[in-house]
């Protein structure tokens, strides 16, 4: 029994021996690069991150799904070395942290979904939903949701408006839309990842895109705000999808069609720093609500061998990480030729 | 005087834990102390909560910097966090008092312990499976046969979920007060031609009243503090009072995960200090719970302590 019991002892001695050598060893070989924010771009990562790894052993990359606003404050805090955002960083922040980039990987854009039962097709506007999400409009068969849907049997019903209860880059999305529709919504609720809704007294806050789609589903009236990455699931669960009026007056559905449109008609106006609203993008027919998905990065980087492995990794993200077999999955689209060139010149700020 | 390692290591080890709290309030004080003077008692019983503009430039007010707009009154989340406990309780408590007596008296001793064991099972589920059970089950549930407009998010729906988590805490602390109490007690109530039920509400539960409070109290920390699975099942409410059971509500510990995320990225940090300041309350909150109860009671939580 003694025996034994020692050599148990030695047993475990010799196997945490092994595994510290093997750790030790392991992060000598590799740099790892910590990846934090969006729920959005989350499923992106999963899929991008196996293909990558597996093409460059020498850098793990982990990833979580946290929120946008956490993504950019733990990057401007050198805490996490990529963070994941669907809100570009703000001026105010960028005073504060100027060697922050806001680097786009992907085009993503924003439904608008609803449950009424019996109603097929559904177009809507800015300041409806404006309306809609500050209380002024209460009913399904309200006068200005009938002028813009001629023909439409619409319910004499209340309408549940569904928002996000944690911060969000869908928020931050949706309320700029709202923002730039409606002259009362901007100079009362501005827009953010989070939004100081309106008292309704049936309004739902969920907690993030899942929760937004379980609440509009079990829901029936209600109005929701989800990332087209969740497209599929939102037709499974049989909600419609919303035709939005754009810029141009002409009412569009999501499809890969408009949201390109959105995205080839803001190319040249991209800044540098490519901090900029795709909201209302001019184009016959672009989506309103389409914005770029980014990568928060901060230009200094603690060592050579960190910034190297993020230049890596953005500039895979650029080429192979936009090609269809990953994008076509999350709905999201390939960033237009000029604004990849854009990216790849603030990937090189990285040191 | 004779040094003793082994007492002096003990005393380190006992130091640690009260240590450990009074850092926790300590630091709460200090990182909150920018917004507790910028917010004065307006934020204890006003409604308006908004983190202000975090993409325009902050203002100066006063000595502070603040994100344009910024207001923080949180009397929503304290009228949340209160209401919601509260009618869990009032659900909680006879489903706990059953199941316990039903354990200690009407079931046989044979098939007694498994089945409290399944009781205290119940109590390690993690919250976030009892949010989805709640997202899945009970809100379709409300909404389609209760509420009145169709949503099932809510008050209600959040005090259900929180009694389904409190009420093995209850009953295992009850059940184990009950098998303590002595077989002279009960019998002799017997011999006076005492029904059972008679046995039960005279000669039993008289004398676990006091363990029945403590374990109300114990439950009702862990009802006040829930965070994740409120967060899935409450509606997220927002600067706007309950009116009813159905009305959308935000309890203090899911506000603040709700919130932090774009706390984060306000660059004057006051979004962050204003919730350290909630936190601060919802600490009080409990203090104040938990201390009414032992004034209550003192001596509660003796026969528990002796039971096991």
């Amino acid at each position: 029994m003694k025996f034994s019991k020692k050599a148990l002892r030695s047993g475990v001695a010799a196997l945490a021996f092994v595994a510290t050598a093997g750790f030790a060893s392991a992060a000598h070989a590799t740099t790892t690069l910590v990846e934090t924010g969006s729920s959005l771009l989350y499923p992106l990562f999963n899929l991008w991150v196996p293909d990558f790894t597996a093409a460059n052993p020498g850098i793990q990359v982990t990833t979580t799904s946290t929120g946008s606003g956490a993504g950019i404050a733990q990057a401007a805090k050198g805490l996490v070395q990529i963070g994941a955002s669907d809100a570009y960083v703000s001026d105010s922040l960028e005073k504060k942290f100027p060697d922050l980039l806001s680097i786009p990987l992907a085009i993503s854009a924003q439904s608008i979904n609803y449950n009424l039962p019996g109603v097929k097709s559904l177009n809507l506007s800015g300041p409806i939903l404006a309306g809609i999400y500050s209380g002024t409009i209460t009913m399904w068969n309200d006068p200005a949701i009938k002028a813009a849907n001629p023909g439409v049997a619409l319910p004499a019903h209340v309408i549940i408006p569904v928002h996000r209860a944690d911060g969000s880059g869908d928020t931050f999305i949706f309320s700029q839309y709202l923002a730039a529709s409606d002259a009362a919504w901007k100079a009362k609720y501005k827009f953010g990842t989070t939004v100081s809704w309106a008292p309704i007294s049936g309004e739902i806050g969920a907690k993030g895109n899942a929760g937004m789609l379980a609440a509009a589903a079990a829901n029936p009236y209600s109005i929701a705000y989800i990332g087209i990455s969740y497209a599929n699931k939102v037709a499974a669960a049989g909600l419609g999808e919303a035709a939005l009026k754009n810029a141009l007056g002409a009412y569009v559905l999501p499809t890969p069609e408009t949201i390109q449109a959105a995205a080839n008609s803001v190319v040249t106006d991209t800044p540098p720093d490519e901090r900029i609203s795709m909201i209302f993008s001019l184009g016959p027919d672009a989506y309103p609500i389409v914005n770029y998905e980014y990568a928060i990065v901060k230009s200094d980087q603690p060592d050579t061998t960190t910034a190297a492995a993020i230049q890596t990794f953005l500039t895979w993200a650029l080429t192979t990480g936009n090609g269809a077999t990953y994008l076509d999955k999350v709905h999201f689209l390939p960033l237009p030729a000029a604004i990849v060139i854009l990216s790849k010149t603030q990937i090189a700020k990285v040191q | 005087m004779k040094l003793r390692p082994f007492r002096l290591s003990l005393l380190g080890l006992s130091l640690l834990i009260p240590g450990a709290l009074a850092a926790v309030v300590l630091f709460l004080l200090i990182y909150s102390g920018q917004a507790i003077g910028f917010n004065g008692l307006h934020f204890l019983y006003t409604i308006n909560w908004n983190l202000g503009d975090l993409y325009d430039d902050p203002v100066q007010v006063g000595n502070v910097q603040v994100p344009s707009g910024a207001n923080y009154g949180i009397l929503v989340f304290i009228v949340g966090t209160l209401l919601s406990s509260f009618i869990a309780i009032l659900i909680a408590v006879p489903l706990s008092m059953g199941a316990a007596i039903c354990l200690a008296e009407a079931l046989p001793a044979k098939i007694r312990p498994v089945l409290s064991m399944l009781v205290e099972l119940v109590a390690v589920v993690p919250s976030v499976v009892f949010g989805l059970w709640g997202i899945a089950v009970l809100i379709p549930f409300i909404g389609d046969y209760l509420s009145p407009t169709g949503n099932g998010y809510g008050l209600l729906a959040t005090s259900v979920v929180l009694a389904l988590m409190i009420t093995p805490i209850i009953a295992t602390t009850l059940l184990d007060a009950l098998l303590q109490v002595p077989k002279e007690n009960r019998e002799s109530a017997f011999a006076l031609g005492a029904t059972h039920f008679e046995v039960v509400t005279k000669a039993m539960m008289p004398m676990v009243r006091t363990t029945l409070i403590g374990g109300i109290v114990l439950a009702l920390g862990r009802a006040l503090g829930e965070t994740m699975a409120v967060l899935m099942v409450s509606g997220g409410g927002i600067n706007i009072l309950p009116t009813s059971i159905f009305s959308p509500v935000s309890t203090i510990a899911s506000f603040i995960v709700g919130q932090l995320d774009s706390a984060e990225a306000d660059p004057t940090n006051m979004s962050i200090r204003a919730l350290a300041e909630i936190a601060l309350v919802l600490f009080i909150i409990t203090l104040a719970v938990n201390s009414a109860a032992k004034l209550l009671t003192s001596g509660a939580l003796n026969v528990r302590k002796r039971s096991h």
